[in-house]
């Protein structure tokens, strides 16, 4: 990456969201962060974006079903390298109420690399603005790494 | 029109609505459910906790010594229900409101509350034994019940006269969060 590109990218990372059979909790939350003004995740420079191409920083909420498995690793495989993933709830972390059910393939960190974790069924808002502070460190340090 | 100006003027005086966190400090409720504490001189290694529990969160394990228990919680698997809060006869189990649980993937099987349960030693031969709640409440550390009393009557007396004696000292413990 180009060096004068380098200074200003690591400032805005954009999101996107998985959801990988979640029981919309989680989404509600993460649509709370976003949207409401109380919160407005966009003061970290983040901007929800609504393509895989585009993001930055991943955040997967959802136990990962069997059924949604095959598309949630097509989506992931999409979203250009360097990317930062935050599992978002219990359930992408350890599987959470949903853990050895007959429909669950998870936890997510056996199919998708995890850098950070947000535990909370469903997390209140400002953990999760936490963990995407956390998760922007990380891009940081990503993109430095870049050559 | 007027509508219109009324609410302008309202949010100018109320300023934005906008929190500070991340960048200042945020609202947290008194009884907002976070991580879940344990106090290990309370608990009686029953293990109500771990079978209501709804998120599996709660392992205990037996020390190879025999000299108590290992109480591990783990963070990444509760769901904040408080039911083991709900349900710990002794009260050893409070959900705390703190929520700063986000943490790096290389923590994430170190996000864990560990505590170790001692056993209490026999008196007359020296063998730990699981401890009783009697013992915890010699202790005074379950509600300030006279138990030298309560040892020596029946359950229905009992129950009337510590619960007098939990209105009188006033330190009835409650898990009724609605009023705390
Ligand atoms: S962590 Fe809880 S709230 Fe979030 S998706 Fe799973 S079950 Fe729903
Ligand atoms: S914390 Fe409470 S419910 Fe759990 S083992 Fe100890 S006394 Fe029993
Ligand atoms: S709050 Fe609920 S999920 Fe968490 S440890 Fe207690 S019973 Fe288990």
């Amino acid at each position: 990456m180009h060096k004068y590109l380098k200074q200003f990218v690591h400032k805005s990372p954009w999101l996107y969201r998985i959801n990988a059979g979640s029981c919309n909790g989680c989404d509600v939350e993460l649509a709370t962060t976003a949207l409401i003004p109380r919160y407005d995740v966009e003061r970290l420079g983040c901007k929800y974006c609504g393509s895989p191409r585009h993001a930055d920083i991943v955040l997967i909420s959802g136990p990962l079903t069997t059924r949604v498995k095959e598309r949630v690793l097509r989506v992931y495989e999409e979203i250009p390298h360097p990317k930062v993933t935050v599992a978002v709830g219990i359930c992408p972390i350890s599987g959470g109420v949903f853990r050895d059910s007959y429909s669950i393939e998870g936890p997510m960190d056996r199919y998708i690399p995890i850098d950070v974790n947000v535990p909370g069924c469903p997390p209140r808002p400002q953990a999760i603005m936490e963990g995407i502070l956390k998760a922007c460190e990380i891009w940081k340090k990503q993109i430095m790494e870049v050559a | 029109m007027l509508p219109f100006l009324k609410i302008l003027v309202r949010n100018i005086i109320k300023g934005p609505a906008t929190e500070a966190f991340p960048f200042g400090d945020t609202f947290t409720p008194k009884r907002l459910r976070g991580r879940a504490e344990l106090n290990p001189e309370r608990c009686l290694a029953c293990g109500i906790c771990s079978h209501v529990c709804a998120g599996g969160a709660i392992a205990m394990t037996e020390s190879a010594d025999g000299r108590g228990m290992e109480f591990r919680l783990w963070h990444n698997t509760c769901t904040f229900c408080g039911l083991c809060e709900h349900y710990c006869p002794a009260n050893a189990i409070t959900m705390t409101n703190d929520w700063h649980l986000s943490h790096e993937q290389s923590e994430k099987y170190t996000c864990c509350e560990v505590q170790f349960v001692e056993y209490p030693v026999c008196k007359r031969c020296g063998k730990r034994m699981l401890p009783h709640l009697h013992q915890r409440l010699a202790k005074g550390l379950v509600g300030a019940v006279n138990t030298a009393e309560i040892m020596q009557i029946c359950p229905d007396c009992r129950r009337l006269t510590s619960a007098m004696q939990q209105i009188k000292s006033k330190t009835c413990f409650s898990t009724d969060r609605s009023n705390s």
